[in-house]
């Protein structure tokens, strides 16, 4: 089957109409016509892990019953006592306070008390869907109460394809799952001239019931001429613990976002990226984490190096909704530009709606550090090579840190064709 | 002063943000000889080795930098580095998302030699062994989470792979214990034998100084060079301190 084009806007929007203007909110997914819906993906997981196509629905019907019995409806006293309290501030405000788009949405989330509609789409759910589309059958991941599960997918780049897998993966109490996902170059098409045209994706929802651990690590080692959508949407149930990291390396575009449901007491949601850009590429990540549970965590963490005419766009959003005691967010960025021609652009949001939280940010943005710099150039590199440095090295601490053989081969592929001789750096038995 | 100095300051001083540190610094270093370089806490010894560096938080005020017969005063630290000079940090910086192994492959690559990688991973293998250094240190961000000890080892990895005309040593014994310092004294000693190295060590601690034959020491005060003689004057320092040189300099 050949695709018409397609063309998924409003991807990774941030959640206030300042970010449009801003043209923070532009990201646009085209889909070239005439690509084959084409899925090229090889799952290992063991037999006993595979689930049913709708458990994901079904774990999260069950917390929704849970969370209910903990969370009782509003009486309707206690409505009306809220519809009185909110008259008075609208009167005592200059005809009450001025809501967002975003506020409106995320109260309308609020009020409906349901998991199933809190639950998003870091991508959006425009790019979700059609994901879900190309890839067809779900991979179901589950590991059954106190189990442990290691699990991989592994999605080529086929020229002229759209190959996209979508992913559930259900983390019963008290297990353990640890999932790679590795987006890989078509071997037969490296190196071709022109550059052959595709896309790839993934669609990933995770289910961590109470005490579960999820760990996911997402390669992406592509060659120029690939579009790659990675979107991923987390629930975390109480003492649940979810890291992922990701890990971006090639490809003519990326688009990356993560959305989160913090809504278990103590959970806690970890991300780590890890990117590069150069020539003309375009990366575009969206993270946004909403904390409900008392005492959750999180902590979004970006490292990246920009070189050429590279543009990247990062917006990190974490909301302390009410009702989250103690909870505490982060966000922290670290840009290396590498030459003049590169387009950052970093936005770190945090919203609170709740005392006693913690909500913070920070960004380094530039050039190496003075210290830095002269110890680099003590050893005989000039500012210019001491900076190409980095972009090496971002591709070979993702081959050193790969969580397996096949992202490793796919990251050592893409080294080689970056720079002959790579490979060698990580042949067996020197 | 002779016509064999590697290394030569001739009125050399310095200054960081309109602050003087260093005055009319006078020395050389003969090639192939090994020099200390004593003075108490503040007396601007690391700073002297930072500005032989090039280190750009210093300004030049007045004098010159003489090196392999060629004046580098205005030379930047990498023009330093190729023409052959070398500072092991007394605090190496860390470097988070650069592998140590990517690094030294930089380092060598910037010197213009081509080395397959195959032969690269074979030599730091066999350095970091040869400097009980376990090779996994190899793949780690460049001083990240390593202790004081597996620091300086790093700088002595970089010394025998660069093998650099002048080797400067700043403290590279301080906050060592016994088995690290014994690492350290290696590394120096290999440096020593393989190239027929130049040391500038800087010190507090003349145990490292044990395995090597010390050709001169200098000794600095409050920015000034104030003495100068045989390896006889560290045991004299170690018996009576600073305390009459500083007492001199009060007096001037």
């Amino acid at each position: 089957m050949q695709t018409s084009a397609v063309t998924i806007g409003r991807a990774s929007a941030m959640p206030a109409p300042t970010w449009h203007f801003l043209n923070m909110n532009d990201t646009v997914i085209e889909v070239p016509a005439g690509l084959a819906i084409s899925p090229s993906v090889k799952v290992s997981e063991p037999y006993s892990a595979k689930g049913a196509a709708d458990e994901f629905e079904n774990a999260l019907a069950d917390a929704q019953e849970a969370w209910e019995q903990d969370h009782p409806a509003p009486t309707a006293e206690e409505l009306a006592t809220r519809e009185e309290f909110l008259a008075a501030e609208a009167d005592a405000t200059y005809g009450g306070t001025a809501q967002s788009a975003y506020q409106v949405v995320a109260d309308a989330i609020e009020e409906s008390r349901s998991l199933a509609v809190a639950f998003e789409h870091g991508v959006g759910d425009e790019a979700a869907a059609y994901l879900r589309y190309a890839a067809g059958e779900r991979v179901v991941v589950q590991a059954d109460p106190g189990k442990q599960v290691d699990a991989q997918v592994v999605v080529a780049a086929v020229p002229g394809t759209v190959s996209a897998a979508a992913i559930d993966v259900i983390a019963d109490a008290g297990s353990s799952v640890n999932l790679s996902i590795v987006v890989e170059a078509d071997a037969d098409a490296s190196g071709q001239a022109p550059q052959p045209e595709g896309i790839t994706g993934t669609t990933v929802r995770v289910f961590a019931d109470d005490g579960a651990q999820v760990s996911i690590t997402r390669t992406q080692a592509l060659d120029e001429g690939f579009t790659d959508i990675d979107d991923t949407g987390l629930f975390a149930a109480d003492d649940a613990r979810i890291d992922v990291r990701q890990t971006i390396l090639g490809g003519s575009a990326t688009f990356t976002g993560l959305a989160g449901d913090l809504r278990g007491d103590s959970s806690r949601i970890d991300v780590d990226t890890r990117y590069l850009g150069h020539s003309d590429r375009k990366l575009d990540l969206n993270y946004s984490l909403r904390h409900h549970g008392p005492k959750s965590r999180c902590n979004l963490q970006a490292n990246g190096v920009l070189a050429g005419r590279a543009s990247k766009t990062l917006r990190g959003t974490i909301d302390l909704v009410r009702g989250c005691k103690g909870a505490e967010g982060a966000e922290n960025e670290t840009v290396l530009l590498v030459d003049e021609g590169v387009h950052n652009k970093t936005v770190p949001v945090i919203l609170c709606n709740e005392d006693d939280v913690a909500g913070n940010h920070g960004a380094t943005i530039g050039h190496i550090r003075d210290e830095q710099l002269f110890y680099l150039t003590s050893r005989g590199l000039s500012q210019e090579a001491a900076e190409r440095m980095f972009v090496a090295a971002i591709v070979e601490q993702a081959a050193i840190d790969a969580p397996d053989e096949a992202a490793k081969d796919a990251v050592v592929r893409l080294g080689e064709r970056l720079a002959p001789g790579f490979a060698e750096l990580f042949e067996e038995g020197v | 002063m002779s016509n064999g100095a590697l290394l030569r300051c001739c009125g050399l001083s310095a200054a960081v943000e309109e602050k003087q540190i260093l005055h009319e610094i006078d020395f050389e270093v003969p090639q192939g000889e090994v020099h200390v370089l004593m003075g108490p806490n503040g007396a601007g010894k690391s700073t002297l080795g930072h500005v032989l560096m090039g280190d750009p938080v210093y300004d030049i005020t007045a004098g010159s930098i003489e090196f392999d017969g060629a004046d580098i005063t205005e030379l930047t630290p990498d023009k330093r580095s190729l023409a052959g000079m070398f500072l092991s940090f007394q605090a190496p910086v860390e470097i988070p998302g650069v592998p140590l192994r990517s690094f030294l492959r930089a380092m060598v690559e910037g010197r213009g030699e081509k080395m397959k990688n195959k032969e690269f991973r074979k030599q730091t293998k066999a350095l970091a062994e040869t400097l009980d250094m376990d090779p996994a240190y190899l793949d780690r961000e460049l001083g990240v989470g390593f202790s004081g000890g597996e620091k300086k080892k790093v700088e002595m990895l970089q010394l025998l792979m660069l093998k650099p005309k002048l080797a400067i040593l700043d403290e590279t014994d301080s906050g060592l214990d016994v088995d690290a310092l014994s690492v350290v004294s290696r590394g120096m000693e290999l440096y020593r034998e393989q190239c027929d190295g130049t040391l500038l060590i800087i010190t507090h601690n003349t145990r490292i100084l044990e395995h090597l034959n010390v050709d001169r020491v200098h000794v600095m005060v409050a920015g000034r060079m104030v003495a100068y003689g045989t390896a006889s004057l560290i045991e004299e320092i170690d018996a009576q301190g600073f305390e009459r040189y500083e007492a001199a300099v009060a007096i001037d």
